[in-house]
């Protein structure tokens, strides 16, 4: 099997976006995460709507209202074209956004089910023994949620290794620039480059695979 | 307590239908709290260490506020230096027994002496899931005691384990008090274990204080029997020595004029022993000369004959002290029973329980 310079461009462009969408989304997904399995707030439902909004939309409309954010014309995109001279739209940063929008509920799903699990009993007790809530949360919650947060990490990571329908509408198909694994094959499909196509297919399967199957031996023992 | 401090709770907290309304001040080492589950034992604890706020009221240690309604004091948990043992242990599972341990120790101090008292020098690498029962709860308190607390609340340490194993731990919790000079907020629905453990009890009661006093005289008397039948002993004597003798392995007490005898136990002639008997352990007889292996045969008059669901309870006087006897009312329409009608009550001697060594 013989993989292409272009091939390889979209292979690592998809993991770099995915790695630095982690990187970026993973605070505050940890923050949120906790908020919504531990704390009683006004606003809890909304917050929690708001997180999970990008996984039953579909990804063309998230794309589309990210688009319209971080047009030049956009609240977001023109202040930020104004103050750093940037266009986001069509750029790498677009990937990175909207990969990032789309993969965080899986994220914080997995981070949730792990913290909720975690018995109050038990931060009680720690409270108790003399741990401030900031101590409790990395000594206690973090480390017992752990299957849980690599759970949705894992999972995170390989939604965002995949995205497609919001990267294509705010990132464009640019090969070389822009051009995912998952627009990489849509683009070799349309052209009838089914050799190219079904190598990005066995890859991305590859992948996915081995994702899903370290979730499982994590999350399960 | 040898420092003069006290307790200070005066309190009200709500939890849906039940409310727990305290207005008391505890001043030995070792208090008991004694309920039924649903009396509020466990919410009066959680209350004391914070991890549960009052509705209103003051709560202080000595002169220090804790929390007080009025004033908006409410010390978070960590700020109040209280060892907790919980019922369950509530071990850290994914730290050892000495990462437990050293959880709450304050920085470059030393918990040989914890270690040794509670003899668990041997478990420390050991994670709480290979621990058996009464091993955890020792950790439990040696995790609580290693904080170096203020005060020590203990809430139904022994309640999930086996009889014999409470037997076994109970030494232990009396050597923490002997060895500590901390006061100590011990609460259980065990008779046993208060007046093992305290110098003085409460008794609550559907979240109010029912009866306090020095334990053997407050579980003895009558005002302990509703907690008593909740908790599965109706009733509980406190009866001298007359007889002890070892070679025949009996010990016999004194109730009125008559011998009860109960299994050898090293106790001077004299001594007051606190039993508890099941009222269902009690058989009645109408004549005293049977060919039966009991050793106890009370002769006594009935004084009350009570229907409760399925049994009639029978209030039998024995010269001076009322005994509480179930019994189904097919025996009791048999023998014809009544109010006034002479009795034999016959106990065997292992359904007696010391409730102290």
């Amino acid at each position: 099997m013989r993989i292409t310079a272009a091939e390889i461009a979209a292979l690592s462009l998809s993991i770099k976006v995915a790695l630095l969408s982690l990187v970026v989304m993973f605070p505050p997904g940890l923050l949120v995460g906790w908020l919504l399995a531990k704390r009683t707030f006004p606003g809890k439902a909304f917050l929690n709507t708001l997180v999970m909004c990008p996984l039953v939309l579909p990804p063309i409309v998230s794309g589309y209202l990210l688009l319209i954010l971080l047009g030049k014309h956009g609240i977001i995109g023109g202040f930020i074209y104004q103050v750093f001279g940037l266009e986001i739209v069509f750029s790498q940063w677009a990937v990175v956004i909207a990969v990032s929008i789309i993969s965080f509920p899986l994220l914080v799903r997995g981070i949730v089910t792990g913290m909720a699990a975690v018995p109050e009993e038990l931060e009680n007790a720690a409270r108790t023994l003399g741990a401030s809530p900031v101590k409790v949360f990395w000594t206690i919650t973090v480390p017992l949620a752990y299957r849980g947060i690599i759970g949705g990490t894992i999972l995170g990571f390989s939604k965002s290794l995949g995205e497609f329908g919001a990267t294509l509408m705010v990132a464009g198909n640019i090969p070389g620039k822009t051009q995912t694994m998952a627009l990489a094959i849509f683009s070799a499909v349309q052209l009838g480059e089914d050799a190219t196509a079904y190598r990005l297919v066995f890859i991305s399967t590859v992948v996915a695979f081995i994702a899903l199957w370290l979730t499982e031996r994590l999350t399960l023992r | 307590m040898k420092n003069g401090l006290g307790i200070t709770l005066n309190f009200r907290k709500r939890l849906g239908s039940f409310v727990l309304d305290l207005n008391c001040k505890l001043e030995k080492q070792v208090t008991a709290f004694l309920g039924a589950s649903g009396s509020g034992k466990s919410t009066l604890l959680n209350c004391i260490s914070g991890t549960l706020s009052p509705d209103e009221g003051e709560i202080a240690f000595g002169d220090e506020t804790l929390y007080a309604s009025a004033s908006g004091i409410n010390l978070p948990p960590e700020k109040r230096g209280f060892g907790y043992v919980f019922q369950e242990g509530h071990l850290f599972p994914h730290l050892t027994v000495a990462q437990n341990i050293r959880y709450g120790q304050p920085k470059r101090k030393e918990s040989s002496s914890v270690i040794d008292i509670l003899e668990i020098s041997g478990l420390l690498q050991r994670y709480p899931k290979q621990l058996s029962g009464g091993q955890r709860q020792r950790v439990a308190v040696a995790r609580a005691l290693a904080m170096e607390p203020r005060l020590l609340l203990m809430d139904e340490p022994l309640a999930s384990l086996d009889g014999a194993l409470k037997a076994r731990i109970i030494p232990y919790l009396r050597h923490v008090k002997e060895a500590f000079d901390i006061p100590i907020l011990y609460v259980t629905h065990a008779f046993s274990e208060v007046l093992a453990l305290a110098d003085e009890a409460f008794l609550l009661s559907d979240g109010r204080i029912a009866a306090k006093g020095e334990p053997h005289q407050l579980l003895t008397a009558p005002s302990a029997m509703p907690i008593a039948q909740l908790t599965g002993v109706e009733n509980i004597l406190s009866l001298p020595v007359i007889l002890s003798d070892r070679e025949r392995g009996v010990t016999a007490l004194e109730i009125g004029g008559q011998h009860l005898v109960i299994p050898y136990t090293d106790a001077e002639i004299g001594t007051p022993l606190p039993v508890a008997i099941r009222a269902e352990d009690i058989i009645i007889s109408l004549a005293a000369d049977l060919p039966i292996s009991a050793r106890n045969m009370l002769y006594g008059t009935i004084q009350e004959l009570d229907v409760v669901g399925d049994r009639t309870v029978l209030s039998i006087l024995v010269e001076g002290h009322s005994l509480s006897v179930k019994i189904t009312h097919e025996a009791r329409a048999q023998l014809k029973l009544q109010k006034g009608s002479a009795v034999y009550c016959v106990i065997k001697a292992n359904a007696i329980n010391l409730l102290w060594e």
